[in-house]
């Protein structure tokens, strides 16, 4: 792998987004193929997901990263869509109706774009039907819900409830502080993604990646 | 010596005569006095009344006054969004683009809800003060900086060090106002309340957030009172630096183990507190799953002074009353505890199926008296004693059959009988008196009703 990308992975790691900016451009005016660099990049990413999960380092680290790949992305996105390069795989997600919260959800975004899926945010107390619709919209391989309190977690399983009703086929992974795999398995959802860190993992199986 | 007065022994590390309760009645309060959790934060009759409540329920020796972190968060610009089951959330940052202080309104005790939290306070001490000590709550200073600059603060601490520094500092100095402000109103005990500490590292914590809390400590001491650190979440990583903090007391969730924790903080000179489960036992279990889980706090805690027994965090809305009133007899009564010791980890898995009685058909009133053992076990013996005397007064065919939990037998008719607590009283299979013994009228009365439905 030559310097620049090297360079880009690490500037991940350590969550310098200067470096994450000057690499990626080194590299595009190189002329790499942008599915190189987007695969440094993931290279980055992968590695914070696994100290994240090993209790290596915490939610400010995990933050910094993902902004370091959010600043690199926005040069390689042009660079991917001109060359026809698509993500494999696109997820909708959203915290549920009632609920706030949005760091771990964001979390989750930069590990799932990092992975090279394709991401629809729908943001923060996003009702059931909203749901719906972005899954007729999109037609996702994935939807997340996430919820981070106790009271809204009656909004997941309507949730996952609606959208059944409604015949969408894609695979539904939940997560969030409060929840639980014996939770998720009672609101009939296919998979339960104990952190950000895990996410990434349980949506590869859930898709078949 | 009164029940605030072990609990302040305690929280000061001292050894005292049985360990301290404090069951942590925040948005919870609301559903014990049917009022919402948007009702119940801005009112200061309900909370006052919810409290009372809570007093006579739960037996506490301490309780907290407004369990809200978003007090100082709205005064200082937060908007909110209310709920019916949980206390506020912030919707809006203040200094989301820019972290620049005069952005902000200045601080005052006298703005928002916080008047509210100060005159429940002072009327709280009025009513409950000789008895219960009042815990003052305020917001940490990395949570408030959370919430007046939102996720992007948590990024300053590695590119904008300096603003991150001025931001916790203003958030120490805003604690002060409101350590003043709860002493002058009558609290015995500060929490500083920081959840987003789990979510940082030691280094993190050392860098940024120690001295900001230890000025707020050592304003809370330089006044006299006692302080505790409240940290929610998985703070496993940050429990050596907190307990080179110098607040009195640690308080944390069941995200921590607490025997851990009790062998960091007792060396440090720390108290302790914690952790009964939230949501799987208070939420959703029931009476005995609390007491086992205070079984399991109390053994985690180990010998020794200084531990509090407390739920993890602010209760759930809608957390069973029944579930904190089984806690107060297991720290009062050593008896209580053999008998919650005694208790299966699931009794469905007991396995041993007993075969009861055909009641309807038995010419004579039926009681089973189910106990730890009526021989060993004081409130076992009252309870099989009332049971017969009360079967010798009442006149008809009567017969008092004691079953003992520490045989399989015993465990079987518990299962069997839908036992909620031990000991317990049930008439012709029906449980009728669970954990407090009845009065002998009260018995008899219940006697002849079961006797009436066979004639």
């Amino acid at each position: 792998m030559d310097d620049a990308l090297l360079r880009l992975t690490e500037a991940v790691k350590t969550g310098k987004r200067k470096d994450a900016r000057e690499a990626t451009e080194i590299a595009l005016n190189a002329g790499t193929d942008p599915e190189t660099v987007l695969a440094a990049l993931t290279a980055g990413m992968d590695d914070v997901g696994k100290r994240f999960r090993a209790n290596e380092i915490f939610v400010p680290e995990v933050l910094v990263a993902a902004r370091a790949m959010k600043t690199s992305m926005e040069l390689l996105e042009p660079a991917l869509v001109s060359s026809g390069v698509k993500p494999k795989y696109t997820a909708v997600i959203g915290t549920v109706a009632g609920d706030l919260h949005d760091i771990g959800k964001n979390l989750v975004i930069m590990m799932l774009k990092g992975a090279n899926y394709g991401v629809i945010d729908l943001g923060i107390n996003v009702p059931e039907e909203k749901f719906i619709e972005a899954a007729r919209e999109h037609n996702p391989d994935l939807i997340c819900l996430s919820a981070l309190l106790t009271t809204t977690m009656p909004a997941m399983k309507t949730t996952v409830e609606a959208l059944r009703k409604e015949g969408v086929s894609a695979r539904i992974m939940v997560g969030g502080a409060p929840i639980t795999e014996a939770f998720s398995q009672s609101i009939g959802a296919d998979g339960y993604a104990t952190d950000a860190a895990v996410a990434v993992d349980v949506a590869n199986q859930l898709v078949g990646a | 010596m009164t029940g605030k007065e072990i609990l302040l022994k305690t929280l000061r590390c001292e050894s005292a005569e049985r360990v301290p309760w404090v069951p942590f009645v925040g948005v919870h309060g609301g559903s014990l006095v049917q009022v919402d959790a948007t009702t119940y934060l801005r009112s200061v009759d309900h909370v006052v009344d919810a409290l009372k409540v809570a007093h006579k329920r739960y037996q506490p020796d301490g309780l907290p006054v407004v369990f809200d972190l978003q007090l100082e968060a709205e005064v200082l610009g937060c908007e909110l969004v209310w709920a019916k089951e949980t206390p506020p959330s912030v919707s809006s940052h203040p200094l989301a683009e820019r972290c620049d202080l005069s952005l902000l309104p200045e601080f005052s005790t006298e703005a928002g809800r916080i008047p509210m939290a100060l005159e429940a306070t002072r009327r709280l001490r009025n009513d409950l003060g000789d008895d219960v000590a009042l815990y003052g709550l305020l917001t940490g200073p990395l949570t408030l900086g959370l919430h007046l600059r939102g996720d992007e603060f948590l990024m300053d601490i590695f590119d904008e060090e300096d603003s991150a520094f001025e931001l916790l500092d203003f958030g120490a100095d805003v604690a002060c106002k409101m350590v003043d402000a709860y002493l002058d109103a009558g609290i015995d005990v500060v929490a500083v309340v920081d959840p987003m500490i789990s979510q940082i590292g030691p280094e993190h914590f050392q860098q940024f957030v120690a001295e900001p809390l230890n000025k707020v400590f050592d304003h809370i001491r330089a006044r006299g009172a006692l302080s505790s650190l409240f940290v929610c979440g998985n703070a496993t990583r940050n429990l050596e630096p907190m307990c080179a903090t110098r607040c009195d007391n640690i308080s944390v969730d069941e995200n921590v183990n607490l025997k851990q924790l009790a062998e960091l903080a007792r060396p440090a000179g720390k108290s302790f507190g914690g952790n009964l489960q939230l949501t799987v036992v208070l939420l959703l279990g029931d009476p005995m799953d609390a007491q086992r889980d205070a079984v399991r706090c109390l053994d985690q805690a180990g010998e020794g002074p200084g531990f509090v027994l407390a739920p993890g965090c602010d209760l759930p809305f809608s957390v069973r009353p029944e579930n904190l009133e089984a806690i107060a007899p297991l720290v009062r009564d050593p008896y209580q505890l053999e008998i919650a010791r005694a208790l299966p980890e699931n009794l469905n898995e007991v396995g041993v199926e007993v075969e009861l009685p055909d009641y309807e058909d038995s010419s004579a009133v039926i009681v089973d008296v189910v106990t730890l053992d009526s021989a060993g076990c004081a409130p076992c013996t009252y309870m099989v004693k009332a049971a017969q005397e009360a079967v010798k007064v009442f006149a008809q065919p009567a017969e008092v059959r004691e079953h003992k939990i520490t045989t399989r037998e015993g465990l079987g008719y518990m299962k069997a009988l839908s036992v909620s607590a031990i000991p317990s009283i049930c008439i012709d299979g029906k449980e009728c008196f669970a954990s407090i013994i009845p009065d002998r009228s009260e018995l008899v009365k219940a006697l002849q009703q079961a006797a009436s439905v066979k004639s």
